[in-house]
């Protein structure tokens, strides 16, 4: 006649040890814990994505948030500039070396690069059936990362290019097509047509004169200039310029934190001008990251008073079924063996808890990614975003583990 | 295995201060320079009520450390054992049945005895139902342990204690509940399975000694 624990099997004993292990567990406690802990990591996770969707709209440099970037010039004061042209006394229009370094040891400056200008006489040319245009020309040029486009053949080499690649500002070609163009009767020209367009420019100086083939490869809407590559402008300005190098009048600058109210303290301090408006649209992208950061703070405090609701009730849990573990140990259960009952609940909770936040988050993002994508700009991916939430919730349940593995170790002695 | 288990001068922490009193000055296993329990022998350690048998027991067992002195097993000091270590001990080498039995009271008697088998693999279901018939509990099999009687009780902590291998079997007041006839058998039990394994069996009383034929008297 067989009994029911004849058989030995681990399953029905593995049970036996989990019955009595259950007592005690409130399932009213894990769920609220569930719940704040869900609450807490839906908000920080929703959060971060909605930060990383909305911040790649102002990461597309075309955007209407415009990027990180500034043009600092000096103030022109009077009319002192108009009659003045030797380096020593122009100098205040310039930036000295001193103070290109003071801007680039500032926080919020990650990285400064200088406007070179061709100190050289510049004319360019267009022939087009047979009738031509002119016009005296600046050229200026800056290291490449710092150009919104990056069109291929932006290079140039001496004697081998064929033609001077230049990006001219967006802005110039708006004022001939929306503002010569119609008032004079003349055709509108695309970006395309234009590139096209052969260009001729004359380069003189220190006794000189060059012809060189050019072609209009990009258009910018960050810098409103005419730019060439620092190759070209090197050489032309060691070929025709009658003076050395002259310092810089316009720098531009990478920022670290979009609309940091410091920079616009420092601009002031100095009497540096910004062009155009771009500092006001940084301002809206530095009210998001402090929005974005409160947010995620309250998540986190949610977060963390959750945690506490776990640690709490397990601690309640473990010392309600003290006397029950202690036996345990006393028959030789391993202070593992006993745990990882625990273990597999927290574990089950936690996983569960994290399921949920990620799926609100990816629901958010789904909710608003087609507003987004009306504005023209492609969400941000939610890997970082999931992989964050992996991590938090790893180490949320490792200091939970860890805290039952301790009290119950401690329990193993009377 | 251990061969032998030595004590140097123990004595438990809340007789600190009483050392030239009694039961401390009379006993002798408290303070005394060296008492050793080996394999192959059995102990019976007599005492009155509060003179600290339990706490013996549970000093040796490793569930409590609020002694001065030391306690070696061949040797080697017992207050240095890790846990995992100590745990391994109560599967393979010190089996203890504590005075107050610690049976899950909301187990059935299989169950409680299978809690610990299942550890130790050392016994099949049939055996262990030989063991409850031999101590005639074999009807309580399925009975819930919490709604036995204290001295059916007894007998079901005793079985489970003796589903492990072990070198030495701590017995605290075994047969304190049982009449003449059930110590007879639980004594010849003991002895038998003592025996098989060379093991040495200590067992405390307050009076009602397990009826072991050799034996060796200590007073505490």
């Amino acid at each position: 006649m067989p009994l029911p624990g004849q058989i030995p099997s681990l399953k029905m004993s593995n049970n036996t040890v989990w019955r009595l292990l259950r007592h005690n567990i409130s399932a009213g406690q894990i769920a609220g814990y569930a719940l704040a802990s869900f609450v807490g990591l839906a908000i920080v996770l929703t959060a971060i994505q909605f930060y990383r969707d909305v911040s790649s709209v102002w990461n597309d440099d075309d955007s209407f948030i415009s990027k990180d970037y500034l043009i600092l010039s000096k103030r022109v004061e009077g009319v002192s500039g108009l009659f003045v042209r030797s380096s020593a006394s122009a100098g205040d229009t310039r930036f000295s070396e001193q103070e290109i370094a003071d801007i680039a040891s500032q926080p919020w400056a990650r990285k400064v690069g200088r406007f070179s200008s061709a100190s050289f006489n510049v004319y360019a040319k267009v022939e087009l059936g047979g009738s031509s245009m002119g016009s005296a020309l600046f050229l200026e040029s800056i290291p490449d990362e710092f150009f919104d486009v990056t069109p291929k053949d932006w290079t140039y080499e001496p004697g081998r290019s064929s033609y001077v690649p230049v990006i001219l500002s967006k802005d110039y070609l708006s004022l001939y097509n929306f503002g010569f163009a119609t008032s004079r009767g003349m055709p509108q020209v695309s970006e395309e047509v234009i590139g096209m367009v052969p260009l001729k420019l004359s380069l003189s100086g220190n006794g000189r004169q060059e012809w060189a083939d050019a072609r209009i490869v990009g258009f910018s809407s960050r810098l409103n200039t005419i730019a060439v590559p620092e190759e070209f402008m090197q050489w032309a300005n060691k070929e025709f310029s009658e003076t050395p190098a002259e310092a810089p009048s316009r720098l531009i600058v990478m920022l670290d934190r979009p609309g940091d109210p410091q920079v616009e303290s420092y601009l002031e301090e100095h009497g540096y001008e910004t062009a155009g408006d771009r500092a006001d649209n940084g301002k809206a992208a530095f009210f998001l990251s402090v929005v974005t950061t409160v947010v995620i703070g309250v998540g986190l405090i949610i977060s963390i008073l959750a945690f506490f609701i776990l640690m709490l009730s397990i601690y309640l849990l473990l010392q309600k079924n003290r006397t029950k573990i202690h036996d345990l140990m006393q028959l030789g259960y391993s202070p593992a063996q006993v745990s990882r009952h625990y273990h597999l609940i927290v574990i089950a909770v936690n996983a569960g808890v994290l399921l949920a936040a990620l799926a609100v988050m990816l629901a958010a993002s789904a909710w608003w990614g087609a507003p987004l994508r009306a504005l023209g700009s492609e969400p941000a991916s939610a890997w970082l975003t999931v992989g964050i939430g992996i991590g938090l919730m790893l180490l949320i349940t490792l200091g939970n583990l860890a805290a039952i593995t301790r009290t119950i170790r401690r329990s193993f002695y009377a | 295995m251990i061969e032998n288990i030595e004590l140097k001068r123990v004595l438990p922490q809340v007789f600190r201060g009483s050392e030239k009193e009694a039961p401390v000055k009379d006993s002798e296993l408290w303070l005394r320079e060296c008492v050793v329990f080996s394999r192959g022998s059995n102990y019976i350690i007599e005492a009155e009520s509060g003179t600290g048998k339990s706490s013996l027991c549970a000093f040796i067992y490793g569930s409590r450390r609020d002694y001065d002195g030391q306690i070696l097993f061949d040797g080697q000091d017992a207050a240095a054992l890790s846990i995992d270590r100590w745990c391994e001990l109560r599967r393979r080498s010190l089996a203890y049945l504590p005075q107050e039995m610690r049976l899950f009271p909301e187990l059935t008697v299989m169950e409680n005895v299978m809690i610990k088998n299942r550890l130790t693999d050392f016994r099949s279901g049939d055996e262990i139902r030989r063991l409850l018939s031999r101590l005639e509990i074999e009807g309580k099999a399925d009975e819930r342990a919490g709604r036995l009687s204290v001295g059916q009780q007894q007998r079901v902590a005793i079985i489970r204690a003796l589903c492990q291998p072990f070198d030495f079997l701590l017995i605290d007041e075994p047969v304190s509940h049982l009449d003449a006839r059930n110590n007879q058998a639980v004594a010849s039990l003991i002895a038998e399975e003592a025996g098989r394994q060379g093991a040495a069996v200590i067992a405390t009383s307050v009076g009602n000694k397990i009826r072991l034929e050799e034996f060796e008297l200590m007073r505490l």
